[in-house]
């Protein structure tokens, strides 16, 4: 078997480098080209494992681009670091008629810091080419192989890379040297496709032709949701010079303490002291929690630097007591330490952040997460913080952590749990409202907006706002008030009980239009919905309401003198699979007065892209009678 | 022949200026106590101190160098302020000389218990990446930053790059309590000085007898030509003499924070500061060179620059292909038409910027793409072989800000211009919508200059005569339950059309129809047909039917709606209440709506808003809404008109309260009673 290897290695590559395909794109199969902005003619990938600590891939892509859209999915970088080496690396590219216009050899490549953007530093490295198209279609053919010490991210295959993008031919090989090595795979949604799975001794191959671009759609879940793909890990794994064997989530947990944990949260005496001091008298480990957290709060910053191993592993708790900065994992295992140091448990917790919610699979322990938290358990329930953000409240992680699975690292190893959910009702708004119409038209208005949950995350940052910014804030958020002048806000921000609340006093001139004699307004001023989602012909995939929310509103309207009311909105309730809508008016001749009230609650959900349409036209109908409009006309003498 | 030299140290300077400056590491107790800035409480951070000190220095086997001392001190306020811990520093560099920062050190200061307590930056906390070919990085951040927290560091730059000095940058988006900033050079070298912004700056000349090392140049055969990649690297021998070193001196103090605004160009053309262009050098025994002193000199250098003036001149790469192009074609403006979409469709540009060529017009041609200079140099020759007088505009972008004064520097971009026998065309070949005469967004700044084949030049206005247009006609129904259906006609002329096929090419169909859909509050479009989009030198014409369901509302017998429909404004753009920059718009503008909407049977118009007019002072701009009614039809015409490209401040509450009234009526709402 072993002896085998390197010849099956050496026959392939010259399979693949001697192939020499016309990429014209002149003519492409219609299957391919609808709603795609790119065409893989070719997703080549063969792996060669050795063992644990040594793989070689080689890769070729070959991509029609059809217009600009699609440039970003014709490869122009391959990253490499320390323990990655980029052996060969190439590029060709061909004009429609499949003639090639440029060639990029090894040399021609830049030689670039993989900089993402946000971290103050970071050693990974890049070879990219600069090519700017000049007629589409064109196609760019792309080769490479890369070798490696690192096998924890095992390269992991789609199908489909994205949305708008569709196949011809798919090729995914693994060569292992031996069965104790040997990879292994989960598939995801390849039930509708056409996949040849062969495997031989030593051998894994997946081959796939012909696979249509899906189209984006507004509301669409993540493309990983719904990517044919496979996920493929190694029992036995690398990662920079440590060495695992991991069959589940415990075992995994474990590991990861040992070798990237372990002897990281030590802190030095005085601040071990420090610390005791904080919580002296407090005898409930959550209020001690809630002491430290808001010291690590009030003490660090969050500094990106990833450097090595250091991508993976915390720089240690005594080196961010010293410089009182640290990323997401510095800070964790930092506020971990200093809880031990009071003796209250916390977990450090590797997760997948973003506003879309993505899981860890439970049945499939691999190197996974883009984030670091800490879960306190308390109660026989766990409490959540964010290290990073020297804002949130004790236990409020916000929509970038909430309600997706994670991986705990427990004393008794890693455990998948599920973080905290904020649904439906729990992210409310409540706003509360007097104002009153003049006869020219213009407005004044004292509101009351009280939120929690994820409206509490989009709103309580305002806090801290200059007075510019939270300005700016309202005019957009009153963007159906024109000549908006805010008068005076106050903010009160609750963090015990995650409540924020808002008091502003505005006034618009010409708020109403007039016509004549008439006075027309939209009675709904303070809190107009007027989403509608994207109209689609013909609706191709499922959707989904990722958290769901409850507005409820109240408005006291008093009306100008001298006028009567000529048309007062019905009121009405929507209800639908999707949420309800209820609006009433109340008109009160003692004050002459409008009383208004109006709720509108969405659901969280997973919907069928057959309710779409429904879910659009319930939408339209609160946005329509969000904007019904009063009319007043003047008394006749 | 040996050529003689001159040298300078200039320690002198920094130690006369030592006297009255902050003293690094002395941060008192009162700078931590500070709860806000005191001019300014919403600051997250503000400049305490701020120190440059720039000279020139002469080292033994480099040649000249920039040297630049800094030193800042910076106050923390709120949390927003924790990213002034963090500096990043580019550092630039060619294949034979770079920049290099030495001398780091700094100090993070905080109280604690009432006391001062000091962090000193490590190595951990600095960095060094090697960002590309032509630049690097050095970055650090502070340890143990607290609110209310100050910092402080300063190191020392040194540049071989002579001919390119950092601009002294005065103003910032936090305050800056306190700047002194120095420049300090041998009476050799000679500067163009500029200064902008609104924040008025004294400088202060100081004359000095420098400490001088004479040193004999072997050789005089390296005249290199100085720009961001030439550095003069000559060796020296030594011997000495006296020279007169020019200090110049900046002090100021309380600099407000920058804020920016909507329809600003470039909020960097307001930011005060003072650059300096190297002019000439002018050594004792080598004779005057110049660099840049008036627009001529300017010009010529430019010209002069390989990458410019003789690339203009190759022809032979495109003869043949032009030759066949233009073959029986007589008119000028055919054969400038011919050309210039001939070059669109050859040559694409590859997004970099520059008014200087990177890898020559010939290897642009061959590959099918280049920067903005082999592109346009390229158009310009081409148009000059056709027997046309064509001529390159250097301009510099919006992003670039305005070219005030001669610098080399300050133009980066270049078009092309034809004089014809009555007329001139400017031309940009880099943009694929762009028309003859209607250039893309970016190059819309002030002033550009034509550059002549003798080398001379003249001003040339970039703002365009060319009023952008688009003229809409509109046949709408309305039904007796207020859903509106319609059939509406666009007509896009000069920008217009390059606007729309921007957006219209760069998406594809069915989301720019979506876009359209949601843009246009939730109408629901049919047969939808774009005509000439292709075709350019046409107007693209757009076409398609629509419905409306609520865009009336329905009572008592009564339909209430605006007559304009969905194309009616609903926000005024100009929110702020005061303004101290220009509105920018770019061009002059008019945009038409001829409106017919036929009513339902059996209703009558009870009530219709008033024609009107608004106009802003000066012939600025007009907005005319003109209604009437027959029995059963509604007939609209409204035409908003900006003759201004740019709109001077003082007339900013004109213009804030004119769209505030075009909006009203806009929205004022016809009503029509049931019979």
């Amino acid at each position: 078997m072993r002896t085998f290897f390197p010849l099956s290695f050496l026959l392939f590559s010259v399979f693949v480098f001697s192939q020499n395909s016309n990429y014209q794109s002149l003519i492409l199969d219609k299957v391919l080209t609808e709603n795609a902005n790119a065409v893989v003619r070719l997703d080549y990938m063969d792996i060669q494992l050795a063992s644990h600590k040594s793989m070689k891939y080689t890769v070729h892509q070959v991509v029609t681009v059809l217009n600009k859209q699609g440039r970003q999915h014709a490869r122009t970088h391959v990253r490499y670091d320390k323990e990655s080496k980029i052996q060969r690396i190439e590029a060709f590219v061909y004009d429609r008629t499949g003639k090639e216009i440029d060639h990029f050899k090894k040399k021609d490549f830049n030689d670039v810091s993989a900089a993402d953007g946000f971290s103050l530093y970071v050693d990974d490295r890049a070879l990219q080419l600069r090519y700017t198209p000049v007629q589409y279609p064109y196609t760019m053919e792309f080769k490479y192989e890369v070798e490696t010490t690192d096998t924890a991210f095992f390269p992991p295959w789609y199908f489909l890379s994205g949305y708008m993008i569709s196949t011809e031919k798919s090729h995914y090989a693994i060569t292992y040297g031996s069965d104790d090595i040997k990879p292994e795979i989960k598939k995801h949604n390849l039930e509708d496709l056409d996949i040849t799975e062969t495997e031989t001794p030593g051998k894994i191959v997946f081959e796939t032709k012909n696979i249509p671009a899906v189209k984006a759609e507004s509301l669409s879940p993540s493309f990983r949701k719904i990517a044919p793909r496979l996920s493929v890990r190694l029992k036995k794994f690398n990662l920079k010079g440590q060495e695992a064997t991991v069959n589940n989530w415990k075992d995994f947990g474990i590991w990861m303490d040992r070798a990237l944990l372990k002897d990281r949260a030590v802190l030095n005496e005085a601040t071990v002291q420090k610390a005791k001091d904080l919580v002296k008298n407090v005898t409930d480990d959550l209020e001690k929690a809630k002491i430290i957290y808001q010291y690590v709060q009030d003490n660090t910053r969050y500094i990106s630097v990833q450097i090595g191993i250091g991508g993976w592993k915390p720089i240690s708790a005594i080196d961010v007591d010293r410089v009182k900065y640290g990323d997401c994992k510095g800070l964790s295992n930092y506020t971990h330490a200093l809880l031990k140091a009071v003796d209250v448990a916390s977990y450090y917790t590797v997760i997948q952040a973003g506003s879309q919610k993505v899981d860890f699979d439970p049945d499939f322990a691999a190197m996974q997460g883009n984030h670091a938290i800490l879960a306190i358990p308390y109660n026989d329930q766990y409490y959540w913080i964010d290290c990073t953000s020297q804002t949130h409240p004790f236990g409020f992680v916000g929509d970038f952590t909430d309600d997706r699975k994670a991986l705990v690292v427990t004393p008794e190893g890693g455990k998948i749990v599920k973080t905290v959910a904020y649904l439906n009702e729990q992210n409310y708004q409540k706003t509360k409202a007097e104002y009153s119409l003049s006869a020219e038209g213009n407005i004044a208005a004292e509101i009351d907006i009280t939120t929690k949950g994820i409206q509490y995350d989009n709103r309580f940052f305002l806090e801290r706002k200059t007075k510019d910014d939270v300005l700016k804030h309202y005019k957009r958020y009153w963007d159906n008030i024109n000549n908006l002048n805010i008068k005076k806000y106050t903010f009160e921000n609750d963090r015990d009980k995650v409540v924020f609340k808002e008091k502003v006093a505005i006034e618009a001139s010409n708020y109403a239009s007039k016509s004549g004699d008439r006075i027309l307004f939209s009675v709904n001023a303070l809190n107009k919905n007027s989403y509608v989602p994207d109209r689609y012909r013909n609706r191709k995939q499922d959707f989904e309401i990722q958290r769901g929310f409850l507005d409820e509103d109240e408005f006291k309207v008093s009306l100008p003198e001298g006028y009567d009311i000529e048309a007062l909105p019905s009121p009405k309730r929507e209800e639908s699979d999707f949420g309800v809508y209820e609006c009433k008016l109340e008109y009160d001749s003692a004050t002459n007065s409008v009383a208004y009230s109006r709720s509108l609650l969405i659901k969280k959900g997973a919907y069928t892209k057959e309710q779409y349409k429904l879910y659009r036209s319930f939408r339209k109908k609160v946005a329509s009678a969000d904007n019904a409009q009063v009319v007043l006309i003047k008394t006749k003498p | 022949m040996k050529l003689l030299i001159l040298a300078c140290v200039c320690f002198i300077i920094s130690s006369s200026l030592a006297g009255q400056e902050t003293q690094f590491g002395k941060v008192s107790q009162t700078e931590l106590e500070e709860q806000f800035y005191p001019l300014d409480s919403t600051a997250p951070a503000a400049f305490l101190f701020k120190k440059r000190a720039t000279f020139l220095r002469y080292f033994s086997d480099e040649g000249f160098k920039v040297v630049t001392h800094i030193h800042h001190r910076i106050k923390i306020y709120d949390q927003d302020g924790f990213k002034y811990g963090t500096k990043v520093i580019p550092l630039y560099q060619n294949s034979s000389s770079k920049e290099k920062l030495i001398g780091l050190k700094a100090t993070s200061y905080a109280l604690k218990n009432g006391k001062i307590e000091k962090s000193k930056l490590t190595k951990s906390g600095q960095f060094y990446t090697e960002l590309s070919k032509s630049w690097n990085q050095k970055s650090f951040t502070m340890p143990n930053l607290k609110i209310g927290s100050v910092i402080e560091y300063k190191y020392e730059l040194r540049s071989p790059f002579i001919s390119n000095i950092d601009e002294f940058v005065f103003q910032h988006d936090i305050p800056v309590k306190r700047i002194i900033a120095s420049m300090n050079a041998p009476e050799y070298f000679n500067f163009r000085i500029n200064t902008k912004g609104f924040v008025k700056v004294e400088p202060q000349i100081e004359l000095s007898q420098g400490a001088t090392i004479i040193d004999h140049k072997p050789d005089r055969s390296s005249n290199n030509s100085i720009t961001k990649g030439g550095v003069s690297k000559s060796f020296y021998t030594n011997s000495a003499t006296l020279y007169t070193s020019i200090l110049t001196k900046y002090k100021l103090e309380d600099v407000p924070a920058l804020k920016e605004e909507p329809y600003v160009s470039g909020i960097r053309n307001y930011r005060s500061g003072v650059s300096y262009e190297l002019s000439y050098t002018d050594f004792p025994d080598s004779g005057r060179k110049n660099y840049s002193t008036d627009w001529k000199t300017v010009v010529k250098r430019i010209y002069e620059n390989s990458n410019f003036g003789p690339e203009l001149k190759k022809t032979d790469y495109f003869e043949d292909d032009i030759d066949r192009l233009i073959t029986g074609i007589k008119e000028p403006e055919k054969k400038i038409s011919a050309i210039y979409g001939f070059l669109k469709s050859k040559v694409k540009w590859n997004e970099v910027l520059g008014k200087y060529t990177r890898d020559g017009v010939k290897k642009a041609y061959k590959l099918g793409s280049g920067n903005i200079a082999e592109i346009n140099l390229m158009l310009t020759s081409m148009l000059r072989y056709a027997g046309l007088e064509a001529n390159p505009v250097l301009v510099s972008t919006r992003a670039n800000g305005i070219p005030l004064f001669p610098t080399r520097t300050g133009y980066n971009y270049v078009v092309s211009h034809v004089q014809l026998d009555k007329s001139s065309i400017l031309l940009d070949a880099s943009d694929l919508y762009s028309e003859p005469n209607v250039l893309p967004f970016r190059t819309y700044n002030w002033e550009g200059r034509i550059v002549k084949k003798d080398g001379n030049s003249e001003t040339i206005s970039l703002y365009s005569d060319l009023q952008s247009s688009t003229r809409i006609y509109v046949n709408t129904e309305l039904s007796e339950t207020g859903i509106i259906n319609g059939k509406i006609r666009f007509r896009y002329d000069n920008h217009a059309a390059v606007a729309f096929r921007k957006q219209y090419f760069e998406t594809n169909e069915e989301d720019y129809l979506n876009k359209l859909e949601s843009e246009f509050g939730q109408i629901e479009i049919d047969d939808f047909e774009v005509k000439n989009a292709e075709l350019m030198g046409n107007s693209p014409i757009v076409t398609y039917a629509y419905v409306l369901e609520d865009g009336t509302d329905l009572a008592a017998n009564k339909l209430y709606f605006a007559p304009l429909s969905f194309l009616k404004k609903n926000q005024n753009p100009f929110t702020l209440e005061q303004r101290e920059f220009p509105v920018d718009f770019g061009y002059p503008f008019t945009e038409s709506i001829v409106s017919s909407i036929a009513l339902p049977e059996g209703y009558r118009v009870q009530n219709l808003p008033e024609s009107s007019t608004i106009v802003l002072p000066d012939e600025i701009g007009s907005f005319e809404y003109l209604i009437s009614n027959t029995k059963n039809t509604i007939q609209l015409k409204v035409t908003t008109k900006m003759n201004n490209a740019v709109v001077a401040p003082i007339y900013y509450q004109s213009l804030k309260e004119y769209y505030k009234k075009m909006i009203e009526k806009m929205n004022e709402k016809v009503v029509l009673s049931k019979v």
